[in-house]
C-alpha cells in the first residue's frame, strides 16, 4: 500500500468522505436556497411574465389596430361614397342652374325682341303719322298754289282728314 | 522525472490521499483531511460564487436601467440561465409538474455541484501540485493540497445518492402518507405475488439511490483511469526499450489519444451531473400522489 493513499481500492468508502460530502453539499444547497436560486428563478419567471404582458399586449395593439384600420377604411368608403354623390348632386346643380340660366337668358332676349319690334312699330306709326301730316300740309300748299286761293284753316283740316283717310285705305 | 510523475498504477490517480502535510491527522485510524474533501469544498465554493454571480446577472436588474435591466449579462450567466431554464421547463416539469417550484433549488443545486466536481476533475491540480514540488523544491514525496475528481470517489458520491434518497423518501412519506406508501411497495402486484414483490421494492428504495452513485462514481472512475493509462503509455515505452525516440512517439499518439478521451470526459462531466439530477427528479415524481392509480402503477415501473 502507497503509504500517501488513503485507500488501495477506488471502492473502498470513508465514512469521513460521506459524511463530508452530505455536510458540504447540505451547506452547498442552503446557500444556494438562500442567495443564488430565488434570483435566478425569480429572474426567470419575471423575464417570462414580461415577455408575456409584452405579447399579450402587442397582440391587444394589433387588434386594436386592425380594428382601426377596419373602421378607417369603412368610413374612408362612405367618404368617398358621399363626396361622389356631392360632386354628381353638384354637377346636377350646375347643370340645372346653366340650364335656368339659358332659359332665363332666351326669354329675356324674347322679351327684349318683343319690346324692340313693339318700339319699332310705335316708332314707324308715329313716322307714319308726321308723315301723312307733312305730306298733307305739303299737298294742301301745292293744291292752294293750283288753286290760287286760299285754302281756310277749316277746308285744309277736312282736305287732310279726307286725304289720310285714302291714304290708310291705299296702305290697307 | 517529469513524465513518471504518474504512478506506476493508473488506479492510483484517482485514489484519495492525506493531504500533504496533514498526514498525521487521523480519525478512526483513517487520514482526517484528504485531497477529494477538500476539492468538494473547493468545488462547492466555487459553484457557490459563479452561481451567485449568475443569479445576480439573471436576476432582473434597477427601474433606471430601462429595457436592459431585463437583459442577461455575461457568458457564463447566460450558460446558466439557458440550462436552468432547459432543466425546469424539459426535463424537469414534464415529470414532477406542479411540484417543480418546491424541488427545483435541491435538483439545480445538485446539478450544478456535481457538474463543478466533474469540470474540476479535468483539470489536473493534483499533478500540478506535484510536479510544482518536485522541481520546485525537489520534494520527494507526490506533494498536493487538493485535485483529483471528488466524484470518482464512491463516498462522495454514496454521500450525494443519500442525500437523494432523504429526500426522495421524505417526499413520498409527505406525499404519499405512510399507507400509500406502503400500498407503493406492492408495486400494484396481486397479494399472492406479494412475498416477492415486497423485498424487490423494498431493495429497490435503497439500490435506486446506490445506483445513481455507482452510475457516477464508475463513469469517473473510468474516464480517469483511461487517460491515466494513455498518459503511462510513453513511460512504460521507456521503461521497456530506454529508447527516446520510440517514447516520444508513443506519448505524441498517446496524447492525442488523451486529449481526444479528454472531449469525451467534458461531455461525461455533462451528462453525469445529468443523469444523476434527471434520475432524482424521476424518483421524487415517482413517489409523488397520482390522481390516475393507472398512471401511479406505470410511473413507479
Amino acid at each position: 500500500m502507497n503509504m500517501f493513499i488513503a485507500s488501495d481500492s477506488p471502492v473502498d468508502v470513508q465514512l469521513l468522505t460521506l459524511g463530508t460530502t452530505i455536510v458540504v453539499f447540505i451547506i452547498f444547497f442552503v446557500l444556494a436556497s438562500k442567495f443564488v436560486w430565488p434570483h435566478i428563478v425569480g429572474g426567470l419567471e419575471q423575464r417570462e411574465q414580461k415577455l408575456r404582458d409584452d405579447l399579450e399586449a402587442a397582440e391587444e395593439a394589433r387588434k386594436q389596430a386592425k380594428e382601426a384600420l377596419t373602421q378607417y377604411e369603412e368610413e374612408l368608403k362612405k367618404a368617398r361614397a358621399e363626396a361622389g354623390e356631392m360632386i354628381a348632386k353638384a354637377r346636377q346643380d350646375a347643370k340645372a342652374a346653366a340650364e335656368e340660366l339659358r332659359s332665363n337668358n332666351a326669354r329675356e332676349l324674347a322679351e327684349l325682341k318683343t319690346a324692340a319690334a313693339s318700339d319699332i312699330e310705335s316708332a314707324k306709326k308715329a313716322a307714319i303719322g308726321e308723315l301723312h301730316a307733312e305730306a298733307s300740309t305739303l299737298a294742301v300748299a301745292i293744291a292752294g298754289k293750283i288753286l290760287q286761293r286760299e285754302i281756310s284753316e277749316s277746308d285744309q283740316q277736312q282736305l287732310v282728314n279726307e286725304s289720310l283717310a285714302e291714304m290708310s285705305g291705299t296702305n290697307s | 522525472m517529469i513524465p513518471f510523475i504518474a504512478a506506476d498504477n493508473p488506479i492510483h490517480h484517482i485514489l484519495d490521499r492525506p493531504v500533504s502535510g496533514a498526514e498525521h491527522i487521523t480519525l478512526f485510524g483513517k487520514p482526517a483531511i484528504t485531497i477529494h474533501m477538500v476539492s468538494l469544498l473547493i468545488a462547492a465554493i466555487v459553484a457557490f460564487i459563479v452561481l451567485r454571480i449568475a443569479a445576480r446577472n439573471i436576476a432582473i436588474g434597477r427601474e433606471e436601467e430601462g429595457t436592459d435591466r431585463y437583459l442577461t449579462s455575461g457568458k457564463l450567466s447566460s450558460v446558466i440561465e439557458v440550462i436552468s431554464l432547459y432543466m425546469r421547463d424539459n426535463v424537469i416539469k414534464p415529470v414532477l409538474g406542479h411540484e417543480t417550484a418546491k424541488f427545483l433549488p435541491y435538483l439545480l443545486s445538485l446539478f450544478f455541484f456535481i457538474l463543478t466536481c466533474n469540470l474540476l476533475g479535468m483539470i489536473p491540480f493534483m499533478d500540478m501540485q506535484v510536479t510544482t514540488a518536485k522541481l520546485g523544491w525537489g520534494s520527494e514525496v507526490d506533494w498536493a493540497v487538493f485535485g483529483g475528481t471528488a466524484t470518482s470517489n464512491l463516498g462522495v458520491t454514496l454521500g450525494l445518492g443519500i442525500v437523494s434518497f432523504i429526500v426522495i423518501q421524505i417526499h413520498a412519506f409527505k406525499s404519499l402518507g405512510l399507507g400509500g406508501w406502503a400500498h407503493h411497495l406492492t408495486g400494484g402486484a396481486p397479494l399472492y405475488l406479494l412475498p416477492i414483490m415486497l423485498p424487490i421494492e423494498l431493495m429497490g428504495i435503497f439500490i435506486k439511490p446506490a445506483a445513481l452513485a455507482i452510475r457516477l462514481f464508475a463513469n469517473m472512475v473510468a474516464g480517469h483511469t483511461m487517460l491515466a493509462v494513455l498518459m503511462m503509455f510513453g513511460m512504460l515505452a521507456f521503461k521497456a526499450t530506454g529508447n527516446w525516440v520510440l517514447t516520444g512517439g508513443v506519448e505524441l499518439i498517446s496524447t492525442i489519444a488523451a486529449v481526444c478521451i479528454s472531449f469525451l470526459e467534458l461531455f461525461v462531466a455533462f451528462l453525469q451531473a445529468f443523469i444523476f439530477m434527471f434520475l432524482t427528479t424521476v424518483f421524487i415524481g415517482q413517489m409523488s400522489h397520482h390522481d390516475d392509480e393507472h398512471g401511479h402503477a406505470e410511473a413507479a415501473h
